[in-house]
Order: structure tokens, then C-alpha cells, then sequence
């Protein structure tokens, strides 16, 4: 319970030091890179490997553990088999230029086309559980919030009060550790009246759920009434000009990252409309042994 | 001996960097019957050592002996027990039912109420270890009266209680269960100087029932008129294992940050104020007061 993977530990390395709010965009680029479409499944594959490199090489650096990464991934089986279920078995009728896999009798064709899609998006889904997870260890909840306190700001603009969704935001993230104690609290207490929340049935284990949930509710409701009570007594006004303890400052290195992560993703954008547009395959390209079609 | 707990250690997160041990050696032993107090600062370990009781957590080194039942996360060494002893190794195959027979109750207690009403809130645990529904509505019933709540709640809420009420009807949900050993933490946390006293004679009363009691507590006047058998605990280990009256008469109190309860505060006064009478062997306040008026009659 204490050591959840993508919670914040703190080191000291560039990713860590960088600039929040630079972190978000970096983010938000990365993922479009990861879904960008790059043409015919070979060209996808080579480019999203290229990804994974570039990915494995940030986990690196920001010294998260590969085995706690692997383990998180547990929950992916579950996605993995419905997009699996779903990619296979739609229909590609109208399509031509499909491979076909397996031929059923009644004139049902399995084509290798929605094996490949399931493995694309899957690698796609598990990047993004990787971004996402090397953005919440290598920056503080705190950090998280101010930044897109930051990124928010042109919707002042629209008069839309962006500190009150900013604190919101940090309340929502402040009250995650308390009820995690608060759950292994009441989790103890009602297994000494005799749930087991390993064993039994579904409808049992539902049962034994509603014995932690109802009380986690009741006690969330009691902690923020008096949280709530607190700011209030302290002062706090929503809408008055706040001042901060840490102000975010833009530093050379952030300079430097933000024209790599620009220049990358211009990069990735350009295959991109080159695989689409032009309709070049880039093994073909690189090795021209490879014979036309061979390819998906 | 009900309760053995042999070289017991206990370490949070092993293998992580932030490891702490939270138990160091510690083996004490406990008897049918007993009426224990854990006393020590915060963070010495009082709760951690009655949660290796019912099985919440399993001492990384040594083991704890309840009965027959065997609690150590130490494979080898569990094995070796059970291979001593088929008698055990019976017993341990439904280790479910240790739960059965020491009941927790835990700080603030009332956090566990989540039914639609008292009664069947109570009835939850009993049904838990697989007694049948009408039983279980017999022993709800039973113990909600133990702890003084009238029918005109059974069909309440436990939302809508009071502080007071929520916890005892809590209580009663560990009750129900019919444990052998009661183990309460701080029970009266919180609770007005009524609601204490409430508290502490129900379970005066359950320890008449001939049932073993362990109290976690801070509240040394509690400790002085209920309690038979003291283990002081600091810093993860165990240092002392006394009565009462020998801890409050003979120990340095401050240094184990324990209060001094009210009546050695007042013998403590009267001796710095010379008192004629002999204090020594003075050990309740009807004692004292006995000897107060003999001292003036003299």
C-alpha cells in the first residue's frame, strides 16, 4: 500500500527538476506522437518501436523500476482480450487488400489485419500508462496542479475561475493518502468481524466491498466537512489574488528540453503525413530487398 | 497460558527503503482470565503487537500462540511447530476462526458501522463465522443489551446515533461474535468522563464473564483500577512486565512519558506536604481515606 508505482519518490535527476508545467506539454506530445496514424502496419510497428526506445530510455532515466512497471500492467489483460474479441470479430466486409488467417466453413473470415490492430493499440494503450506513470513519479502533486494551474490560464480569459478548479484539483490529490489509510483502517477493523476480502464468491465479494465502501464514505464526508471548516477558518477566499511559496521558474535545461521534445515531435508529425500522403513504407524505403506486398 | 508470544518482531515494508521495525523481540505471556493493559508512548508499538493477535499481521520473525492457533509469516518455522504437534496443525487449517476468538476492537470503533440498522449491523460478524441467522439475532440482541441499547434502536440507522451510542452498538458487533479474548484500543478515546466510565465497567463487566481482556490505553487511572497485569512497551521493545501498584509505586513514570494517575498524584502531594501517616503500603483511594482518619482521631 505504501509503495504504490506512480506515486511521487523523490530524486534527483533532470526529469524530476524539470519544469512542471513543461512536463505536461512534453506529455500531452508525447501521446500524440503514440496515436498519430503512420501509415500501413510496418510502418506503425517501426515507428512505435522507435517510441518504446525513446519511452524505456525516460523510465530509465528517471530511475523507475521496470518489474513495477510490469506489474501495474496486470489490469491490461482484461483490456487486452475485448479489444482483442472486438478487432477480430467486426466485420471487414467492403475492404479489399486483406490477409486472411483463419477461413471458417459458414464463409467467416478472420483476417491477420485485426490481430495486428489489437497488438497496435495495445502497445499504444501501454505507452501511455507508461508516460502518464513516469509523469506522476518524477513530479509532486503540488507540482502537477500548478502547472496546469498554469496551462489553464487562457480560460481566465473566458472568466472561467481556473485557482478554484486548480485547488479542487489539489484537495482531489491531497485526500488520496488519507483514504488509503482510512481503508486499511476500516479494512482491519472488518476483518476482525470476519471478511475475507481475498476469498468467496462475486456476490459475497460484493457484499464485503459495500462493508468498506459504506464507511470510507461516511468518513470522507466527515474529513472534508471538517477540512472545509478549516480553510474557512483560516480565511480562505476563492476568488483573491493568491500569492506563492514556490514560484515556478524557466531554467536553461527547460529551454534545451523543450526544443528537443518540439523538434521530436515535428519529426514524428512529418512520417506521418509522408506515410499517409505520399504513401511511402519506410522498411521498403530503408531496405529495399523487402518485395512489395509482403508487407501489411 | 491463553496467549504465548514468543521472540516476536515486526518489520513494515521489508525489503524497502523505508523499513521500519515496529516490534523488536518482544515475548511475553498472557492467562485465561487476565485483564492486561499495553501501556507506552505513541509509536511504541502497542497496536502492532495486538494486531499479530488476530492475524492482521504476521510477525516477520517469531511467533505468536493464541490457543492453538499459530500466527508468524516464518514458514519454516511454522512447519516446524505443526510438525511437533498434529493437534495444531489441526486447528490452523480453519485459522479463519482466530478471528472468531479474539475479538478488536479498534480506536474509534465506529467507523465500521455500514448496515441499514443497528441490529443487523450487530448480527454482520456472527453471520460472518457461519452461525445460523436466527442464533445470530439471539446473540445481537444479547449484546446490544450488554452494552445498554434499548429495542427502540435496533431498527435505527447507526448514522443517526450519537458518538456514544455508535461506538457501544460497535462494540456490540465485536461482542456478538462471542470472542474468547477481548483486545480493545483505547476504548474511551474521545468519550466524555460519563461515557467512559460506561465504557470501562461494560468491559469490567465481560471480564467477570470470565474473559481475557488486552487494553490499549494512555489513561493510567483506568490502567490503576481495572487492569490486573501491565507490559510497558518503548520503542518497539518490551521493558517491563508488572502489576499496577508495583508499576505507579516503584517506576520512573516520566521517563516512559506515562501520566500519573489521580491517586498517586494526590498520595504524592500529601507526602510532599508531610503527612504523619505511613503512605507506603497505601494503594486505593478507601485506603487512604481510611488512614486520613485514623491519622486525625490519633
Amino acid at each position: 500500500m505504501t509503495n504504490v508505482f506512480g506515486k511521487y519518490v523523490n530524486y534527483n535527476t533532470i526529469i524530476h527538476r524539470a519544469d512542471p508545467r513543461l512536463k505536461i506539454f512534453c506529455l500531452i506530445a508525447f501521446m500524440v506522437m503514440c496515436f498519430l496514424p503512420y501509415g500501413n502496419f510496418m510502418n506503425t510497428y517501426a515507428v512505435l518501436l522507435i517510441l518504446v526506445l525513446v519511452i524505456a530510455t525516460l523510465m530509465i532515466i528517471s530511475k523507475l523500476s521496470f518489474l513495477d512497471f510490469f506489474k501495474s500492467l496486470k489490469f491490461m489483460w482484461f483490456m487486452a482480450i475485448f479489444l482483442l474479441i472486438i478487432n477480430v470479430f467486426i466485420p471487414y466486409n467492403g475492404k479489399t487488400d486483406l490477409h486472411e488467417m483463419i477461413v471458417f466453413s459458414n464463409g467467416y473470415i478472420i483476417y491477420w489485419e485485426g490481430v495486428m490492430n489489437t497488438f497496435m493499440v495495445l502497445i499504444r494503450l501501454i505507452m501511455m500508462v507508461a508516460l502518464t506513470m513516469i509523469f506522476t513519479a518524477t513530479t509532486t502533486p503540488m507540482d502537477i496542479t500548478y502547472g496546469f494551474e498554469w496551462l489553464l490560464y487562457p480560460l481566465k480569459l473566458l472568466k472561467i475561475p481556473t485557482q478554484v478548479v486548480a485547488m479542487t484539483m489539489s484537495l482531489a490529490l491531497r485526500f488520496i493518502p488519507t483514504l488509503l489509510l482510512e481503508a486499511n483502517r476500516i479494512m482491519k477493523a472488518q476483518k476482525s468481524r470476519g471478511v475475507d476480502y481475498n476469498r468467496g464468491l462475486i456476490s459475497r465479494k460484493i457484499k464485503s466491498i459495500t462493508t468498506l465502501i459504506v464507511p470510507l464514505l461516511v468518513s470522507c464526508f466527515s474529513i472534508s466537512d471538517d477540512l472545509s471548516l478549516a480553510m474557512n477558518a483560516r480565511g480562505y477566499d476563492p476568488y483573491a489574488k493568491r500569492t506563492r511559496y514556490r514560484v515556478l521558474t524557466f531554467k536553461k535545461a527547460d529551454l534545451f528540453l523543450i526544443i528537443s521534445i518540439l523538434i521530436l515531435l515535428a519529426g514524428f508529425i512529418t512520417i506521418s503525413v509522408f506515410a499517409n500522403s505520399v504513401g511511402i513504407n519506410l522498411l521498403e524505403t530503408i531496405f529495399r530487398e523487402i518485395p512489395k506486398g509482403s508487407t501489411f | 497460558m491463553q496467549i504465548i508470544v514468543n521472540n516476536v518482531s515486526y518489520t513494515y515494508n521489508v525489503n524497502k527503503l523505508d523499513n521500519f521495525e515496529a516490534l523488536k523481540d518482544i515475548s511475553l505471556s498472557i492467562e485465561k482470565g487476565d485483564f492486561v493493559a499495553l501501556v507506552g508512548k505513541t509509536g511504541s508499538g502497542k497496536s502492532t503487537l495486538i494486531q499479530t493477535f488476530n492475524g492482521l499481521l504476521q510477525p516477520t520473525k517469531g511467533f505468536t500462540k493464541i490457543d492453538e492457533f499459530i500466527v508468524t509469516s516464518d514458514k519454516k518455522l511454522k512447519k516446524k511447530i505443526f510438525k511437533e504437534d498434529d493437534l495444531i496443525k489441526k486447528a490452523n487449517k480453519k485459522a479463519f476462526l482466530l478471528r472468531k476468538k479474539v475479538g478488536m476492537v479498534f480506536q474509534f470503533p465506529e467507523y465500521q458501522l455500514f448496515e441499514q440498522t443497528v441490529l443487523k449491523d450487530v448480527m454482520f460478524g456472527p453471520l460472518n463465522f457461519k452461525v445460523a441467522p436466527d442464533i445470530a439475532k439471539q446473540r445481537a440482541i444479547k449484546s446490544l443489551n450488554s452494552v445498554n441499547i434499548d429495542e427502540s434502536y435496533f431498527e435505527r440507522s447507526p448514522f443517526e446515533l450519537s458518538g456514544g451510542e455508535k461506538r457501544r452498538v460497535a462494540i456490540a458487533g465485536v461482542l456478538a461474535s462471542d470472542p474468547d479474548i477481548l483486545v480493545l484500543d483505547e476504548p474511551t478515546a474521545g468519550l466524555d468522563p460519563n461515557g467512559k466510565i460506561e465504557i470501562m465497567n461494560l468491559v469490567k463487566k465481560i471480564h467477570n464473564e470470565g474473559k481475557t481482556i488486552i487494553l490499549v490505553t494512555h489513561d493510567m487511572d483506568v490502567v490503576m483500577n481495572y487492569a490486573n497485569k501491565v507490559f510497558v512497551l518503548n520503542d518497539s521493545k518490551l521493558i517491563d512486565e508488572t502489576t499496577p501498584v508495583e508499576l505507579f509505586n516503584t517506576k520512573d513514570l516520566s521517563k516512559l512519558s506515562l501520566e500519573i494517575p489521580t491517586f498517586y498524584k494526590v498520595k504524592n502531594l500529601l507526602k510532599n506536604k508531610g503527612f504523619a501517616g505511613n503512605l507506603e503500603k497505601i494503594d486505593t483511594f478507601d485506603q487512604l481515606i481510611d488512614l486520613i482518619y485514623e491519622v486525625k482521631h490519633d
